[in-house]
């Protein structure tokens, strides 16, 4: 088991070091001068080469590119272009954020489709088992920013019951709790996105778990129904939620930079969408690169849990 | 949601206007709503003001070169504005009253200016003297290649020295004649006063001493300023930031772009702010700020995005007032006249009127601005104003929608005019009736037009000059880029520039649009060697009329320069996006809006009990 | 939408531990046509397809209308009076803006889903067959590429570039590959160990000749439903995509740029401009995850009969 950890903990490692050299040769197939994209039109040559001084951008890439790992090794992510603010201190403001955002949907999204992928599984092949499925499919399908903007002109535009938006200062995670009115459908358009996904997988799961002896037995030896699926069927077709979790994290990423687009929620994904759009380098590098390590110890620890619970895995690992 | 790339459009404009200045200038008079309230003022208040795209970052206000942000000045113009206060309501003019000097002298053949400052003091109680000029101007003389509105050969290089003969007077001794009401409205309305008394220091914990009267102290100071300036964690907390002389102090700043201002209680101008608290919140996205104000929250003032005109009357049907003024700049197809080829074609002048006759300007103020727009007449906007706007602007401008003139003019050029096709030269030569200098037998007239990508407004647009371009036989080929990778690859070209290859790659470009100060004046833009003239036109007559707006004192000589200007074509004009808003209609004051002072002027405002 | 997510949505391409085995549950056997024809989602998704291609690549034979002259005084008119569905800002009809959207839309879809499939499982199945040292580098490689969401990734490109459609197809299929890599590899592995590979094997058949005479056949169901899945996706992304304003400029068309040119007008003026891209958009998504869904249950049912 520990030869096993250590060998997946090596992978991540090589595999960060992989996002690291990726995303910095994307940022840098920008065509032209990033000074002249900083710092607008009439940037004059003067300032632009206190620029690239100021930045390093002058010297060859793979300096820079080794400059970059050093500083990042010291917990350094370089300076925001635009921001003029380290980029550490930046993400460090959001990222708690995103985590009480993401934390939340997902947790709603377990409560919601958890019990939806059971009552499917018990129910399969019925009517009731695919209106469910259905109806889930239908969200998943829509764009998830028709759904929010739906959502807006029903319950924003048209009752004003619920913002919209997030506005006003937000100094800390606790001030996201000051205006819960604002968090509703932030975490609704996000739980949306992802209960299909832990609802079908949780009815295939269970499944599965049906048609083995364990439930056989329990049922011949006459246990009542209620208690086979709590006390059976439930603990063990969980099990591979945890990978799922770990799994479906760049999916959710991804689903909040759309999110927080659209309800100007002040976190890593409007952060990273902002700086891509104005070509802060830095910002964009730094946010990338804590979303590849977020994925990356997700599934090492979705990894490392299912290693425990399951001795087959950690042998089959390649 | 097509906001994103506008959202660096924005930025990007206005860092241009902010760039000659602390804003642009031309304005018209409010054409939206009227802001006459009736009803009871009420005292205090507070107003949350939403803007798109608006996030500040550097606090001092004599910002970094390497710092284009534009929402800067809107930041600071409130706790330091400039020596000359810009826009007096909407008119393109100083405002007297809320300026640090009370008389303003030019003489010595202009070349003498004596600046008298008011006896008003700083937030802290000490007198505002001719020393925090002097400190300003020190700071600036060592180290002005690296401020933000540093304009090649303008203030503080053209200053040959400064007196000041006693507390309240500075005498500048400049090195050459302005006119004076250039020199008046684009330089000095850029130069703020600084509290020499509380910052000419080296660190945080020294102490203020005249640092500045050498060329290391200057150094010093100005890098300790400025890295404090840009250190948005302490913004509102730093104790060089509360010694202000404005109407406001900064009571909150978050990175995101948040912040506020509180009444600064020792303001010793005339309007002292009736509101307790004036809140400013950013907003991403521009779908994202019309969802907000149509779902009835706090939202009490809110710029309303190019893209979201069409929502104005929801907008009003949740009780809002509309406001809009002219963006004051000129907005344009920028030509390359150095482009391979294309540059040959369009430095025949008949080539550009005929494609300035086939732009419908009318039907894109209305169609794709919705009405709100400045309809591009020439070089200066027809709300501009009687001052500034000839009687060829004000008639329409020399070349009105008109595609039986342009085919004309091309078959008379010995041009084959192909409605909807393409156009060729059938009598190539340099004679009156012929093609023209270097363009051969059989040369298409077709062009690529470079736009940023992401503006709806822009692509209606561009996509119905491609169309009626076509009724000509001018065949344009749009390619739109992200704004700023538009910006990083295409570069200025002129004859001291060329040939480089980030010449070759565009040939019209149409990006915004060029902001101005209060003086819509052409320096800058359109004589040779202008920061401003990307595209290399360059004309001896031009030169001379904008050299004698700039340095002349004659008034005429401005209508002289823009008629010109106008025929000439040194860009396409194309009608300007207004600046709209929207306001809580229990809010007075609003309007006019000022654009020369970043529009928003919240101590002027006040909320009303409604009228019973 | 990443891969890894249909896989839990399918539900029968069970977890893939990183670098890990793949659940064998779809391998071994092939998808009978039959199963398939009488499967009930997978033929009516295939029919909506079907109609879906007709609607967008022979209904502009039929209803023949001016895409590309812009004309802004017909802008925005309401359905009715030779435009059914009305015209957009541009002045453009509706209806036959949708149907040259819908071939963009259809044609990125099937592109990217197929060259994606192509590479991930070739890539995968070298990897898994030349083993050691070349494997795992080749497989850190997949698992960068699936560390980033590939969302996040095309926004770096697209926030610097202008894309077109071949842009756009090339980069989602080098971005959307990586997945179907994995899974191919793991079926790789564990065919590997099967009887018959070995029997060969040991016949002195070629490493090449394996992979192509044994293995490819035997990963042709996980293809099937990937494939499925990334027309899907791909058109999902693009959609996104200029929602966020990085989609190809005008006067490209696609049902995801239409959708958000009219976004704005969602709560009033002009609803025509939203709700026939929207709908188009959503069955078309739909009907491709049902036959992808539908494709895995058969698969899954065979494997445990």
């Amino acid at each position: 088991m520990t030869w096993y950890i250590v060998r997946r903990i090596g992978q991540s490692v090589a595999v960060i070091v992989g996002v690291m050299i990726l995303t910095f040769i994307l940022v840098h197939l920008e065509p032209g001068s990033t000074a002249r994209a900083v710092l607008g039109q009439k940037a004059t040559p003067a300032k632009v080469a206190i620029f690239d001084n100021t930045y390093g951008l002058n010297r060859p890439l793979p300096v820079q590119f080794w400059l970059y790992c050093v500083h990042v090794v010291h917990g350094d992510f370089g300076i925001s272009y635009v921001a003029g603010q380290p980029v550490s201190t930046l993400i460090a403001q959001r990222l708690p954020r995103d985590a009480v955002l993401i934390g939340i949907s997902t947790v709603l999204a377990l409560i919601i489709g958890v019990p939806m992928g059971l009552y499917q599984a018990i129910h399969r092949g019925t009517l009731r088992d695919d209106i469910v499925a259905g109806t889930w499919f239908t969200l998943y399908s829509a764009p998830d920013f028709m759904e929010a903007l739906l959502l807006i002109a029903v319950f924003s535009v048209h009752f004003h019951v619920l913002q919209p938006s997030f506005t006003g200062g937000i100094t800390s995670v606790g001030g996201l709790f000051a205006d819960p009115n604002a968090m509703i459908l932030p975490v609704i358009v996000l739980a949306i996105n992802s209960v299909a996904g832990f609802s079908q997988y949780m009815r295939s799961s269970a499944i599965e778990e049906l048609t083995q002896d364990y439930i056989r037995t329990a049922r011949a030896k006459g246990l009542r129904e209620r208690l086979i699926l709590t006390r059976h069927l439930l603990r063990n077709a969980l099990l591979p939620i945890i990978t799922i979790l770990g799994l479906s994290l760049p999916n959710i990423v991804a689903g909040a930079v759309i999110a927080e687009a659209i309800f100007n929620f002040p976190g890593m994904g409007l952060l990273f969408w902002q700086s891509a759009l104005s070509h802060d380098f830095p910002v964009m590098l730094g946010a990338t690169l804590i979303i590849g390590v977020a994925t990356v110890l997700g599934n090492l620890a979705a990894d490392i849990a299912y290693g425990v619970i399951d001795p087959r895995i950690r042998h089959a690992a390649g | 949601m097509s906001r994103t790339h506008r959202i660096a459009g924005v930025a990007a404009a206005l860092a241009l206007a902010t760039l000659v200045a602390a804003c642009g200038g031309g304005s018209s008079g409010p054409i939206g709503g009227g802001s006459v309230v009736k009803g009871q003022k009420i005292k205090g208040g507070t107003v949350t003001i939403a803007e798109v795209g608006a996030s500040p970052n550097d606090i001092f206000p004599l910002g970094p070169a390497t710092n284009s942000n534009g929402y800067n000045a809107d930041l600071t113009l409130g706790l330091w504005p400039p020596l000359v206060y810009s826009g007096d309501g909407a008119q393109s003019i100083p405002n007297p009253q809320e300026s640090l000097y009370s008389s303003l002298k030019y003489s010595d053949g202009d070349k003498v200016i004596t600046i008298v400052l008011k006896p008003w003091k700083w937030s802290d109680g000490v007198p505002i003297t001719s020393r925090d000029f002097t400190f300003a101007y020190n700071l600036l003389k060592v180290n002005y290649n690296d401020w933000f509105n540093y304009v090649a050969g303008l203030f503080p290089v053209d200053v040959a020295k400064v007196i000041t003969p006693n507390a309240h007077t500075v005498v500048l001794d400049l090195t050459r004649s302005y006119n004076p009401e250039f020199y008046t409205d684009n330089v000095l309305a850029t130069i703020p006063l600084l509290p020499q008394h509380a910052w000419d220091k080296t660190s945080a914990a020294g102490k203020v001493g005249n640092y500045d009267e050498t060329t290391a102290g200057a150094k010093a100071v100005w890098n300790f300023l400025q890295g404090q300036g840009s250190d948005m964690a302490t913004f509102a907390t730093n104790p060089l930031w509360k010694v202000v002389y404005g109407p406001w102090k900064l009571a909150a700043f978050q990175s995101s772009g948040y912040y506020a201002w509180v009444p600064n209680k020792n303001y010793s101008g005339p309007d002292k702010p009736v509101l307790n608290e004036a809140i400013w919140t950013p907003f991403t996205t521009d779908t994202s700020e019309m969802d907000t104000l149509r779902s009835g929250t706090s939202l009490d003032v809110a710029s309303v995005p190019l893209n979201d005109v069409r929502q104005i009357p929801a907008l009003k049907a949740e009780g809002y007032s509309v406001a809009q003024v002219a963006a004051p700049g000129v907005a344009e197809i920028l030509p390359n006249f150095y482009a391979p080829v294309a540059g040959l074609l369009l430095r025949q002048l008949y080539i550009r009127q005929a494609m300035e006759y086939l732009i419908n300007r009318k039907q894109i103020v209305q169609k794709a601005f919705a009405g709100y727009a400045d309809p591009g007449n020439g070089a200066v906007p027809v709300a501009y104003g009687q001052q500034w706007d000839s009687p060829l602007e004000k008639a329409g401008g020399p070349y009105p929608y008109d595609p039986a003139t342009a085919i004309a003019l091309l078959k008379a050029h010995g041009w084959k005019v192909v409605p909807g096709g393409t156009d060729t030269c059938i009598r190539p030569g340099t004679a009156a009736n012929e093609c023209g200098a270097g363009i051969t037998a059989g040369e298409p007239l077709t062009f690529q037009l470079l736009f940023g990508s992401g503006t709806e407004s822009y692509n209606e647009q561009n996509a119905a000059i491609q169309s009626t371009e076509s009724l000509g036989g001018i065949k344009l080929t749009l390619k739109s880029e992200p704004f700023n990778t538009l910006v990083s690859t295409t570069g200025t070209c002129n004859a001291q520039s060329h040939p480089a290859s980030i010449c070759d790659d565009w040939q019209l470009q149409q990006y915004g649009y060029n902001g101005y100060l209060m003086d819509p004046s052409g320096a800058g833009q359109f004589n040779t060697d202008a920061n401003g003239n990307y595209g290399g036109y360059s004309s001896p007559e031009m030169n001379k009329l904008i050299d004698a707006t700039e340095y002349g004192s004659s008034n005429a000589a401005f209508f002289a320069y823009e008629d010109y200007a106008a025929r000439q074509l040194p860009l396409l004009w194309l009608p300007n996006a207004s600046t709209v808003f929207v306001y809580k209609s229990n809010l007075a004051g609003v309007t006019p809006l000022n654009p020369f002072s970043g529009l928003y002027n919240p101590e002027v405002w006040y909320y009303t009990k409604p009228a019973s | 939408m990443q891969p890894a997510e249909h896989a839990a949505i399918a539900g029968s391409v069970g977890p893939a531990p990183e670098g890990g085995e793949v659940s064998s549950r779809t391998g071994g056997r092939s998808l009978a046509l039959d199963d398939f024809l009488h499967n009930k989602r997978a033929m009516g998704g295939c029919m909506v397809v079907l109609l879906l291609i007709l609607f967008c690549f022979v209904g502009p034979l039929i209803y023949g209308t001016n895409q590309t002259t812009v004309n802004l005084n017909l802008a925005n008119l309401p359905p009715g009076g030779g435009h059914p569905l009305g015209t957009d800002e541009y002045g453009i009809d509706i209806l036959g803006r949708l149907m040259v959207g819908g071939q963009s839309s259809l044609e990125l879809g099937f592109a990217v889903a197929i060259i994606s499939t192509v590479i991930g499982a070739l890539y995968g199945a070298i990897s898994g067959m030349i083993g050691g040292l070349v494997d795992a580098f080749l497989m850190r490689i997949v698992d960068t590429l699936l560390a980033v969401p590939t969302f996040i990734l095309l926004l770096i490109v697209a926030s610097m570039f202008t894309l077109n459609l071949l842009s756009i197809i090339l980069l989602l299929s080098l971005l959307s590959w990586p997945y179907v890599s994995r899974l191919v590899r793991g079926q790789v592995l564990s065919l590997r160990t099967r009887e018959f590979v070995q029997a060969s094997t040991t016949m002195g058949s070629t490493r090449m000749r394996i992979l192509f005479r044994h293995m490819m056949p035997n990963t042709f169901n996980i293809f099937i439903v990937t494939t499925t899945f990334a027309v899907a996706d791909a058109i999902y992304s693009l959609s996104a995509l200029s929602f966020l304003g990085l989609g190809p400029p005008p006067p490209f068309a696609d049902w995801g740029t239409m959708l958000t040119n009219g976004v704005n007008d969602l709560f009033d003026s002009y609803p025509w401009e939203v709700y026939p891209a929207l709908i188009a958009l959503v069955v078309t998504v739909l009907a491709f995850r049902q036959i992808g869904d539908a494709l895995n249950d058969i698969a899954s049912a065979r494997s445990t009969r």
